[in-house]
């Protein structure tokens, strides 16, 4: 049963923001703001980078402000975090990327503004942006979001999230679905969902943790992995994305989102956080950790997999 | 004289991925014992079980191996002192996403051989290609790697139409 889901809050978070954005920016605190605007099509939101105190009037937010703005400060426009203080307008989940990016030293804490966004859910595409907020049009990470207060921000606004109750947990049923089907049909499915990919590289590019300078599925000498869309190809990079990201991903669903070809890429992301939680205690979370579960290790590991 | 080989039909391609420190050493002892294993498996040696790439072992599949093994030295005694605390934890991630893919787990071992345990490493290889005997062939990575995206065939209504329009 669709059940709609109250927004009404983000009215007052865009008022907030505005205000805060206007200070900070005027008072020179922070450089600029990487936050969002309105986009030409009635409804829809994209990422901007301001630096003038009268543009803050242009941020907003909405159910349309999908993006992960993490990614702009470290490859997209890498040359941002170099003028100077950076203030960014964050989601919880996007948060976690931020935690994670200060973890593996890509960003430092005292050089960002966090401007925290009490956040009751967003689109799970915007290709209709004016789509109302229901508990079907919701984004499926959402469904499963526990932290709508991002904590520890410099500014939060003062509202009240209200509570979305008891939002089916889309990615939890799927995996759920998945592992209790043979290997064989989980193999056939995986399949044909990794045969639709056009290798267009655009989950990569919007990841805010694909920072390498050259990633291992452009390398050519030895090439590792096949570069052209051919199944075989195909399914090397999806496993290589998810294992690169293992224990790392923050789980915006950033890849699943522009996925042109709706390869259900935090299917995996989810599952591999599902397992390292199991295996290592580790969740990704608003904590700066030094080290990840991939890069750290105990001498307790459990190793009944190995002879 | 050698022991009479049994012949069979089917003899599976199994790839080693060993650290050269420990277990490499326990092949070459189980070698130079002169003890007996099968000849299916090809050995290739890293620096460390650490330097074992998941990559490595998707590639042996998608070249046609039927079985991979992944061996080195015991907790504790890797001679990068953490290596194979690393391997131990990345291999343990890999697994259940190659499990969660549908890759049966049977084809993929993982050990502690030292460079002592000649025995050891024979018990393992012997295992581990009989398993993967009665396990038959690896056929899905290899289906992926002969499919195109597109055959090249114009066997649909679509394709026809613009075929011709041509
Ligand atoms: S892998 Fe996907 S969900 Fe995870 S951090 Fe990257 S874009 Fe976000
Ligand atoms: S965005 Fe989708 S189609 Fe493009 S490379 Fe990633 S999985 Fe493949
Ligand atoms: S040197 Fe053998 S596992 Fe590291």
């Amino acid at each position: 049963m669709t059940q709609p889901i109250d927004t009404s809050i983000y009215a007052a978070v865009t008022a907030a923001i505005q205000g805060e954005a206007k200070r900070i920016l005027s008072e020179g605190q922070v450089t600029a703001i990487v936050g969002y605007a309105a986009a030409r099509r009635k409804g829809s939101a994209q990422p901007i980078v301001i630096s003038q105190p009268d543009d803050a009037q242009k941020l907003i937010f909405t159910p349309a402000c999908v993006n992960n703005l993490a990614v702009y400060l470290t490859k997209a426009k890498k040359e941002i975090p170099k003028t100077g203080k950076i203030g960014i307008v964050v989601k919880g989940c996007d948060l976690k990327a931020l935690a994670g990016l200060m973890g593996e030293s890509q960003l430092k804490r005292e050089n960002l503004y966090l401007i925290g966004v009490p956040c009751a859910g967003v689109l799970g595409s915007t290709i209709q942006p004016d789509t109302e907020l229901t508990s079907d049009s919701i984004a499926p990470k959402c469904t499963e979001c526990n932290e709508r207060m991002p904590p520890e921000c410099d500014f939060v606004p003062a509202v009240q999230v209200p509570v979305n109750q008891g939002l089916e947990k889309k990615y939890a049923a799927e995996i759920a679905r998945l592992e209790a089907l043979t290997p064989q049909e989980r193999w056939a499915y995986w399949k044909e969902q990794f045969s639709k990919c056009i290798k267009c590289y655009a989950c990569r590019q919007v990841c805010p943790f694909c920072f390498c300078e050259q990633c291992l599925c452009d390398r050519n000498k030895p090439q590792m992995v096949e570069t052209t869309p051919r199944p075989a190809g195909n399914f090397a990079w999806h496993i290589v994305r998810a294992m690169h990201l293992a224990g790392r991903c923050a789980g915006c669903a950033e890849c699943e989102r522009v996925c042109p070809m709706d390869i259900p890429l935090n299917l995996l992301n989810r599952k591999m956080a599902k397992e390292l939680k199991e295996l290592f205690e580790h969740e990704a979370g608003f904590e700066v950790q030094e080290k990840g579960p991939l890069n750290s290790f105990t001498d307790k590991d459990d190793q009944s997999f190995i002879k | 004289m050698h022991p009479e080989k049994p012949k069979h039909d089917f003899e599976p391609k199994i790839i080693a991925f060993v650290c050269t420190w420990c277990t490499y050493a326990g092949a070459d002892l189980a070698g130079t014992s002169r003890m007996q294993y099968p000849p299916n498996v090809r050995v290739l040696k890293f620096p460390c079980t650490g330097r074992i790439d998941p990559v490595f072992i998707l590639k042996a599949f998608q070249q046609g191996a039927d079985g991979v093994l992944v061996s080195g030295c015991h907790p504790g005694d890797c001679h990068y002192i953490a290596g194979n605390f690393h391997a131990r934890r990345r291999f343990a991630a890999f697994r259940k996403l190659l499990e969660f893919v549908g890759v049966d787990l049977n084809r993929l071992q993982f050990s502690w051989v030292s460079a002592a345990e000649g025995g050891k490493w024979v018990e393992v290889v012997t295992e581990l290609t009989e398993k993967v005997r009665s396990m038959g062939p690896m056929v899905e990575f290899k289906e992926l790697a002969l499919e195109e995206q597109w055959s090249g065939a114009i066997d649909t209504p679509e394709l026809k139409e613009a075929y011709e329009q041509i």
